[in-house]
């Protein structure tokens, strides 16, 4: 007989035992074949792996250490360390990417077909591909559509500010200064003025959350490891946040920041100023799932809720509970069924505009996981945890389409750089490929092996007919697919109307995809199309229907899930649950690579 | 409403009682409601169907593998319709069985105050059976004196929850058996099903089964289970229904032949007496014949394993039905992506040749597996116990593996019927624990109308729909612990409809609405902005989507556009939603919506608050009230109650004296176990040696030893006052029992052989001879003769945990040590029992093959040896041995 060990005992979480100090930000480079990946063009190589540190919880709040694994206590939503990047100087590059238009890639065949869809696509799009960024510079953004426009009442809000138009209107608080409950400590840098100055227009800003802490990095500096300013909230994690692209100067940064609590904080980096909006969840009282500055739009920004909620606000405005007005939509009660139109609470027509919301749409019964705009700005795709990807006409507040994933619910969206596809991600470990034009699902993705967190389009290597994009999972693993309009490998059992849908040139869908657009146009359309819910809601495509595209390359990059990917001009980043951040390096130019596939960069300039 | 008080009046004071016992505790507010029962105080009339039954499982040490799976399949619909259904009846015959079941439960609720009636053949073994379970008082009470002398009760503790659970009753012993009156003989099925008919007769929507008479017969019937060891729940569930589908089928069969002789006599009767209408003579024998498949119609798919051979290019094809799929994990994975690795090709070379017929001998080939036909219930078991060669036997996995809450199959063959059927999560096995041989089951089930529920053995007790997402596994940390040790193991997903998905998230949505605004998290960091009391009724509102609600969404919904979030306690389930004055504030409010006058609104406001205060106010005195009626029913029953507990006390002490067994030992075991609650406190560290030292004499597994200590520190009064219904025997039949049990010292099985033979034995259950049913059933009859006398033993030393040191000791460190047990006395009428498949054949190494079988070959061999004897089926066994162990076949 002999005595036993002593039972493990439970893990006091992550924590660990004692408290934990707060840490600086550690950054590797770690080298070998597990840090590379290789596609087509070539090899990305890691560049740094920069560890964001997690900071320990607010003294105010010791962590309950609930020993019962079972405790049924549900812990605030929190997310994995997401990342809104900021280039001051305009981005010479993406110009060069919307130039690429016109036909370039003579390589691939069928191009009569080619053409023509274009040109439908065109159709759709004509006006809009001055899109923001294109006009981030200059200002000249006058002929995109800018939402909320055509009311007056927003007009007139929005006429008495901008006096004196290269100097932007800041916050009000000082973030170092206050003594809000709510934020618990700001540490700027020693140096931040300095190393502002030094900072060139071409370099990269980039926020990013992690825990209950939001960091301020210059990814271009040499110290990168060193955050410009990191700010502390007592109790709340931003999830989300966005900046503005167009208001941005070497001056001045607008962020926005959606929190767990419901709160919304617009925060100028600069000048340390901030403001604190839908404050009490005055407005809703559901944690933010996502927030975005409304496309070509200085003061609007989107917010969508854990309740389905989507919020447009004005930074600049009080807030104000609210109640249904005038001109909202009566409530249909849905009975039950899956929402097949929007609720609008408030539209942005509405002539009471003194104070936030702006507009009100109440979208979805369960959570909103992720919405993007188009890059003309006049749709949105919203992901929910339901399981459905709705397009919204953004100007008409009109439900246009409502799909639905092959189970579980969809977690992220984005759109292609022309604006003609959605993809999405979800829990069905599937990233899907949506036609806006044809209104339906292209393809569906299949190789990672659990839920997909995040998808992203490499707009350096995409064009008209090819398009190339990544995802991210809960996997670990980073994949990156090719799709190209001619080339889905469909099952056996395809249906006529799927593939009409990928080759969207046959004439009976060219005309489908243009009354499509003139309906977008004119509202006798417009409701008589809603009316037809069939027409908006669709079913869920069968397997054996649906074109299956596999990745061009799947790798393990990191040990944690992964929760972010984004392209940039001479790398990918990643970032994961853990708060690492990795840059991955594209692959060196005259390797060879670049004839591969056919670029857009340098060829066309 | 009534049920609810009538209980806070007359059952809740042992609760009450109880947690008053422990000296110089007297909490004013014991007898609180339960999360549950606040969900429940407004349901309406109890439905006939059982579907709003909410009863915990009482644990007698170890059982919760038992508990946990026996609710998960209470709460799928159809199952729970078929068990209650199943030997149609006439009428007649079924109303009498109704209402005797109803008697009979009364007579358990009555139990609370009088004495337990015998009126089943176990009534005597009733009385004795009170006395182990109060026997083990005395020795966990020392115990929680030499560690902690007064152990703060924490009323969030699950034990805490567990004992008021079982002190408020109502306690349905579930010890008789009515399987006479389905026309069966006693067996798992039928006492399940007395276990479901009780549940829904009752007229409690809550309560606690005490499953004594499901898990004498598992034990009696079934080997591996007899020792109080940790089971697997997986290997229970697999047991479970391939009992029931013999247990229907054999009764079917029965029914057939001898309808066919009363068809006969019938046809007799019928010519001499036309009047009597014949469905009073003959019962109907063909629905019975129909019905009799309704587990496969459930739970059964079918796999077709493609095997291609690679010297003659050959394709051969094979069905294989399954009840359940076992999918191995990766790390960071999906459900998804585990059933698509489960049907990924695999090569058949080496040692795993594939035996060719057309070729015929053993080649090189390619196999893969894939669904066929969709079960409409598919049980998805995780293979989180692996079989790991550098430490010699089985350990967890806590790899972080995501389940959604809705699926399709993505492994079905192209001829499938119906491949993009919709799935839903519906219920959650749960384990707990650092390792496969210790540790805790809980269920999560999602209740019709109630939303999630968990269930942890006699509690029951609401929860988010996010907690059934707590349970991925979250791998393990840098030194190898890992992060959380409860991990979701058996997943139920049942067949549903895009429409109807549609409908419950929409539903949840409305419902989640207001839940979201009283959530604490939302709440607390607004300190400084609208008052929000943390007030005591925030922590207990239930999160989970209600009829009422759905109902009601117009107005819920048009609840968040109102200018004041509703406070946290603005009334919950207390309240209809649909009745405005109580619920919403709101709905005057809307219907001025068209006045924009600030002022008016601010004043609206106030009132709305102070109204809201105001009811607030009026909850409380509620409370109150009741509370104060429950403590002085409390103390009225302290008196008895400690008159009972001083008796008991003296009782087992002289008893304990006379065994002359130390009274300390409960922690014994503990020592061995990965205890699932660290607030078990009391055994937990002050004792572990203690109890190595007695010889022979009761070590207490983990589940039990939270039961005993609960019992220890207050004995509830009906412990005395009704007899609890364990068939836990006398403790001087304790020498007797436990030599009778049979295992020698190192007669210990390490679950993983044990596992194997019942593997096999599930295994070669469908694969039967046409005989053989009948050749079971007689040596059943007779081992069950023989074994009357041993029975109890058996019960004896599993159910109640007379297990002695060593054999925990071994069974937790050594546990792949190969044993003797096999040529145990009663292993040879296990052998009867389980036929041809002879285990003894097995030798004694195959311990972990049956979890791990991927792992070694040398393991997998001997799978395929093991089922060699079965020539027709050796191909297929070998491939299912290898690597995706369909379980069962």
């Amino acid at each position: 007989m002999f005595v036993l060990p002593p039972p493990p005992k439970y893990p006091a979480g992550v924590n660990g035992n004692g408290p934990i100090i707060e840490t600086h930000n550690t950054i590797e480079h770690p080298k070998g074949p597990e840090f590379q990946f290789t596609a087509g063009e070539g090899t990305y190589v890691l560049r740094d792996d920069l560890l964001l540190a997690t900071p320990p919880p607010h003294p105010s709040e010791t962590p309950a250490v609930n020993t019962n694994p079972l405790h049924t206590t549900i812990a605030a939503p929190s997310a994995g360390t997401k990342i809104s990047l900021a280039v001051i100087a305009p981005r010479r590059s993406e110009q060069q990417r919307y130039r690429s238009e016109t036909p370039t890639s003579t390589t691939s065949t069928s191009s009569s077909n080619d053409g023509q869809e274009k040109q439908s696509s065109r159709d759709s799009g004509a006006d809009s591909f001055p899109r923001v960024t294109n006009g981030s510079g200059d200002g000249d953004h006058s002929h995109a559509p800018v939402f909320g426009r055509s009311n007056a009442a927003l007009n007139v809000v929005n006429g008495k500010e901008p006096k004196d138009p290269s100097k932007r209107r800041k916050p009000k608080n000082n973030i170092v200064k206050s003594n809000s409950s709510f934020v618990s400590r700001v540490i700027p840098h020693e140096g931040l003025t300095k190393r502002l100055q030094e900072h060139s227009p071409d370099g990269m800003f980039a926020f990013a959350n992690i825990n209950r802490a939001l960091q301020w990095l210059d990814l271009s500096s040499p110290t990168k490891v060193e955050n410009l300013t990191k700010i502390l909230f007592t109790k709340a994690h931003a999830l989300c946040h966005d900046v503005n692209e167009i208001t941005k100067s070497s001056t001045h940064i607008d962020l926005i920041m959606g929190f767990s609590t419901g709160d919304i904080i617009w925060y100028e980096p600069m000048s340390q100023k901030y403001a604190r909006l839908n404050k009490n969840a005055a407005i809703n009282a559901t944690a933010v799932s996502e927030v975005k500055w409304m496309p070509n739009s200085e003061n609007l920004f989107l917010a969508s809720f854990h309740d389905g909620s989507l919020v447009v606000f004005d930074k600049e405005k009080e807030d104000a509970p609210f109640v249904l007005d005038e001109t909202a939509t009566p409530d249909v009660p849905t009975n039950g069924h899956s929402m097949s139109t929007i609720q609008i609470r408030k539209s942005v027509q509405s002539r009471t505009q003194k104070t936030n919301p702006v507009a009100y749409w109440k979208v979805s019964h369960q959570k909103i996981n992720a919405f993007a705009f188009s890059p003309n700005g006049r749709h949105l795709a919203i992901a929910s945890e339901e399981g459905s990807l709705r397009i919204m006409n953004l100007h008409k507040e009109q439900l246009l389409d409502q799909f639905n994933s092959y189970y579980g619910g969809l977690v992220c969206v984005c759109w292609s750089p022309d604006g003609r596809y959605i993809l999405t991600g979800g829990q069905d470990d599937l990233v899907s490929i949506w036609s806006l034009a044809d209104s339906a699902l292209v393809a569906r993705c299949q190789g990672h092996h659990s839920w997909v967190t995040s998808v992203a389009f490499d707009p350096w290597r995409c064009d008209d007919r090819n398009y190339r994009f990544g995802s991210v999972g809960e996997d670990c693993k980073l994949l990156l697919w090719d799709f190209s309009v001619g080339m889905l490998h469909r099952p056996r059992a395809a249906s006529v109307r799927q593939r009409a849908s990928i080759v969207s040139s046959l004439p009976g869908m060219r005309n489908r995809a243009e009354s499509s657009v003139t309906m977008l146009r004119s509202t006798s359309n417009l409701s008589r199309r809603s009316l037809e819910e069939g027409d908006i809601v669709h079913a869920v495509e069968p397997r054996a229907r649906t074109a299956i595209l596999p990745p061009v390359m799947a790798k393990i990059i990191d040990e944690h899930p992964l929760c972010w990917l984004g392209f940039e001009e001479d790398c990918i980043i990643t970032s994961c649950k853990e708060g690492h951040l990795r840059m991955w390096d594209r692959p060196k130019e005259g390797a060879g690579a670049e004839d591969a596939v056919p670029s857009t960069s340098g060829s066309n300039v | 409403m009534a049920s609810f008080f009538g209980r806070l009046k007359g059952a809740n004071n042992p609760a009450g009682t109880s947690a008053g016992s422990t000296p110089a505790k007297k909490d004013p507010n014991a007898p609180q409601p339960t999360p549950l029962e606040k969900l429940l105080i407004d349901a309406g009339p109890i439905r006939t169907d059982g579907s709003d039954k909410f009863f915990g499982f009482e644990n007698f040490g170890s059982t919760c593998y038992c508990n946990s799976i026996v609710q998960c399949l209470y709460y799928s619909a159809p199952f729970r319709e078929q068990v209650i259904n199943f030997p149609v009846r006439s009428p007649h015959e079924s109303l009498k069985r109704k209402s005797a079941a109803i008697s009979s439960n009364e007579d358990t609720t009555t139990q609370l105050t009088s004495p337990v009636k015998s009126k089943n053949p176990f009534a005597t073994s009733l009385t004795q059976s009170s006395s182990p379970r109060t026997k083990q008082v005395p020795a966990t009470t020392t115990a929680s004196t030499a560690g902690q002398p007064k152990q703060e009760e924490n009323k969030e503790s699950p034990e805490y929850k567990k004992k008021v659970a079982l002190a408020t009753g109502p306690v349905l012993a579930m010890n008789y058996e009515n399987s006479n009156a389905y026309g069966m003989d006693g067996s798992l099925f039928s006492s399940l099903k007395d276990i479901f008919e009780a549940v829904i007769a009752n007229e409690s929507r809550i309560g606690v089964v005490s499953p004594t008479k499901l898990l004498e017969i598992l034990k009696r019937d079934n080997e591996m289970f007899r020792t109080p060891m940790h089971q697997d729940a997986h290997e229970f569930l697999n047991l479970l229904l391939n009992q029931i589908v013999e247990n229907v089928e054999q009764y079917s069969k029965e029914n057939e032949a001898s309808s066919a002789i009363k068809g006969a006599s019938n046809s007799l009767v019928k010519a001499l007496s036309p009047v009597i209408p014949s469905s009073i003579l003959a019962p109907p024998t063909g629905s019975l014949v129909q019905n009799s498949r309704w587990v496969h119609e459930l739970f059964e798919g079918t796999l077709t394993s493609e095997t291609r051979c690679l010297t003659c290019e050959n394709i051969s094809q094979r069905d294989e039905a399954f009840l359940d799929l076992s999918v191995d994990l990766d790390h960071h994975s999906s459900v998804t992506s585990c059933l698509r690795r489960f049907s990924e090709e695999e090569m058949l070379c080496e040692r795993n040749k594939f035996h060719c017929d057309k070729c015929g001998g053993l080649q090189e080939a390619e196999k893969r597996m894939k669904v066929k036909r969709l079960p409409r219930i598919l049980a998805l078991h995780l293979k989180r116990f692996k079989y790991t060669e550098d430490m010699q036997r089985l350990a967890k996995l806590f790899h972080r593996v995501v389940y959604p809450f809705y699926l399709r199959l993505f492994n079905t063959t192209d001829e499938a019927e119906d491949p993009d059927r919709l799935y839903e999560l519906y219920a959650v096995v749960v384990h707990i624990g650092g390792g496969p041989y210790h540790g805790h089951y809980v269920s999560i089930i999602k209740t019709q109308d109630r939303g999630w529920l968990l269930f942890d053995d006699e509690m029951v007790e609401p929860v988010d729909k996010r907690f059934v997402l707590n349970f991925f596994g979250e791998g393990v940390n840098e030194n190898g612990h890992p992060k959380n040790l409860a991990c979701a193991y058996v997943l139920f997903y049942q067949e549903t409809t895009f429409e109807a998905m549609e409908r419950e998230l929409a539903s949840e949505g409305v419902s989640a609405m207001p839940e979201a605004q009283k959530d604490p998290i939302f709440n607390q960091p607004k300190a400084n902005g609208v008052a929000v009391p943390n007030g005591v009724h925030q922590a207990n509102f239930p999160t989970t989507p209600m009829s009422e609600e759905v109902e009601g969404f117009a107005s819920l919904d048009r609840e968040t556009t109102t200018p004041l979030p509703p406070p946290p306690t603005a009334p919950g389930p207390f309240h209809n939603p649909l009745e405005p004055i109580q619920t919403s504030p709101t709905i005057p409010f809307l219907k001025r919506k068209k006045s924009f006058a600030k002022k008016e609104q601010e004043r609206h406001e106030k009132e709305e608050r102070e109204r809201r205060k105001a009811e607030e106010k009026e909850q409380e005195r509620q409370i109150k009230e009741l509370e104060k009626a429950a403590k002085i029913k409390k103390k009225e029953m302290d008196a008895i109650r400690k008159e009972n507990q001083k008796r008991q006390e003296e009782e087992l002490a002289a008893r304990y004296k006379a065994a002359g067994k130390p009274s300390s030992n409960a922690s014994s075991s503990q020592a061995g176990d990965d205890s699932s609650y660290t607030s078990i406190g009391t055994g937990t560290t002050g004792n572990r040696g203690s109890g190595l030292g007695m010889a022979g004499g009761l070590g207490i597994h983990e589940d039990t030893h939270m039961q005993t200590l609960n019992h220890a520190q207050t004995p509830p009064p009906q412990q005395t006052l009704q007899p609890p219904p364990t068939s836990h025997p006398n403790p001087n039949q304790n020498g007797f029992s436990s030599s009778s049990m049979g295992t020698t010292p190192n007669g210990v099985k390490d679950s993983g052989s044990m596992l194997h033979r019942f593997r096999n034995t599930s295994m070669s259950l469908r694969q039967k001879p046409k005989f053989w049913g009948k050749d079971r059933e007689r040596k059943g009859k007779n081992s069950g003769d023989h074994s009357d006398l041993s029975r109890e033993g058996f019960l004896n030393n599993s159910s109640h945990d007379s297990q002695s040191p060593s054999e925990t000791t071994e069974s937790s460190t050594n546990a792949t040590t190969p044993s003797a047990g096999y040529g145990s006395p009663e292993l040879s009428g296990m052998k009867n029992i389980t036929g041809p498949s002879t285990t003894s054949v097995l030798p004694p190494i195959t311990a972990p093959v049956p979890l791990a079988p991927t792992s070694t070959p040398v393991f997998d061999k001997v799978f395929s040896k093991g089922h060699g004897d079965k020539p027709v089926k050796k191909e297929s066994r070998f491939g299912l041995g290898r690597k995706k162990s369909v379980n069962l076949l």
